[in-house]
């Protein structure tokens, strides 16, 4: 039992050494802007319901902190290669672009999708990345 | 068998052995929490049935379930155990469970039972209105496992009656597939799990299913941070049972559960877990209660590699 458990136990660990590196380089800017463009017609028409709301900016954020800040770090302006959100690439991507990419993900680049979070928390996390400034550069 | 007399106990001293388990594994869990950042998943709240939505790449997510049981011609039981879930990458995530149990009453009480090595896998890159993942676990456990994580074949309430004494030297080895079909809409989940399991010992394959239905209390967040706001509960309900064998694959003789589910998730990333559940014919054990918390370490991945650097 107990060499089982140790292999068990090496294996999932070499894994995540592994995984720690696949998850920077899967994480391309690239690629989230070309999975952004093939948004479906009827998607990149949709409105956000909660697009200038103080309110909701403020819930996008808190949203943003606890769900994405992780890879895109908390100023948004990206880590490793998550995509900086500031940049002109999402800001002006539509609302609808971006609720579809939000939902869909782009799991061959590593962005999980996000589906598992109600609509209307995407869309209040949607308003919160539009009132971003625009262009800010990443960090060196 | 039926030789085996438990000690009768007091419903104190089971309360008292309760709130023992929970108070060893709280302690892991909570330090985590002080000492590692924390993300917050999109979780949903099942014990038994699985959804499409996966760690987190890079994320490590910690979990302490236990499991408190009632038999007929059998004491009580409890089966805590662990789980250590890893986001390999966005469409595939590995998991190792260690499993134990304490049965009231009798010799060999508390028993190490083995554990599970799990992957899930998501073979479509889209989102759909119907997702599956594939689902493939290796089981190495004994006898005397009572965590309940399925239920297959013609499992009974009173296979889990034998002493730990006799069945704790049973050792089982099992390969367990699931194809998990799952669904998003309008904030509802709904989640649909057929199971195949194989015990490697030229044992005919077992059937079974899991079904469960979730939603958040509020779907809207509110713009302030808060812990016991309803945007941070999740209810729902889990049903699941057996289907037969290969050989005889049908209802008869077989269990089934029905379970509502509750699950409060702290911004922090800590998520508790309550979930009573009921046994739906004279197969089944009359009551289940499950609870557990689970933490998630935030890019686990990229720190132990920077260990090596």
């Amino acid at each position: 039992m107990r060499p089982a458990l140790l292999a068990l136990v090496l294996c999932f660990a070499s894994l995540a050494v592994a995984a720690g590196a696949d998850h920077d380089r899967d994480l391309d800017s690239r690629g989230v802007f070309q999975v952004i463009a093939k948004a479906p017609a009827k998607w990149r028409a949709l409105k956000n319901p909660y697009e200038g709301q103080p309110d909701a900016i403020a819930a996008g954020e808190k949203l943003f902190r606890q769900h994405c800040a992780e890879c895109h770090g908390d100023d948004a302006l990206g880590r490793g290669r998550a995509a900086n959100l500031h940049i002109g690439g999402v800001q002006n991507a539509t609302p609808g672009e971006l609720a579809w990419f939000l939902r869909s993900g782009n799991l061959p680049h590593g962005m999980p999708p996000w589906a598992g979070i109600p609509e209307q928390r995407r869309w209040q996390i949607i308003a919160y990345i539009k009132s971003l400034p625009l262009n800010i550069s990443p960090r060196t | 068998m039926s030789a085996y007399k438990p000690r009768v106990r007091s419903r104190g001293s089971r309360l008292a052995a309760l709130f023992r388990t929970t108070i060893l594994l709280l302690p892991c869990v909570l330090t985590l929490s002080v000492i590692c950042p924390s993300a917050a998943a999109q979780e949903t709240p099942y014990f038994v049935a699985y959804s499409h939505h996966l760690e987190e790449p890079g994320n490590l997510e910690i979990e302490a379930y236990s499991i408190y049981g009632t038999q007929k011609g059998g004491p009580d039981f409890i089966a805590p155990w662990m789980e250590f879930e890893y986001g390999v990458t966005a469409w595939w995530i590995t998991e190792l469970y260690i499993d134990t149990q304490h049965t009231f009453g009798g010799t060999d009480r508390t028993v190490f039972t083995g554990t599970r090595f799990e992957n899930r896998f998501r073979p479509l890159m889209h989102e759909h209105w119907i997702n599956p993942v594939l689902y493939v676990e290796f089981e190495n456990t004994t006898g005397a496992d009572k965590t309940l994580k399925e239920v297959v074949g013609t499992d009974t309430q009173f296979d889990a009656a034998e002493p730990n004494s006799e069945v704790n030297r049973e050792h089982e080895h099992e390969v367990e597939t699931k194809l998990i079909l799952s669904s998003d809409y309008k904030g509802w989940n709904i989640s649909e799990n057929f199971i195949g399991e194989k015990n490697l010992g030229h044992e005919p394959w077992e059937f079974g299913y899991a079904v469960g239905v979730s939603r958040p209390l509020r779907l809207e967040a509110t713009p302030r941070p808060c812990n016991l706001c309803r945007e941070n509960f999740v209810v729902g309900a889990e049903m699941y049972g057996g289907l037969g064998t290969a050989k005889a694959f049908s209802l008869s003789g077989t269990s089934h559960y029905v379970a509502p589910i509750v699950s409060w998730q702290l911004p922090n990333g800590v998520t508790f877990s309550l979930s009573p559940g009921f046994g739906l014919n004279d197969n089944s054990h009359r009551f289940l209660l499950r609870w557990g918390m689970s933490y998630e370490v935030e890019g686990f991945g990229r720190k132990v590699r920077n260990l090596f650097r």
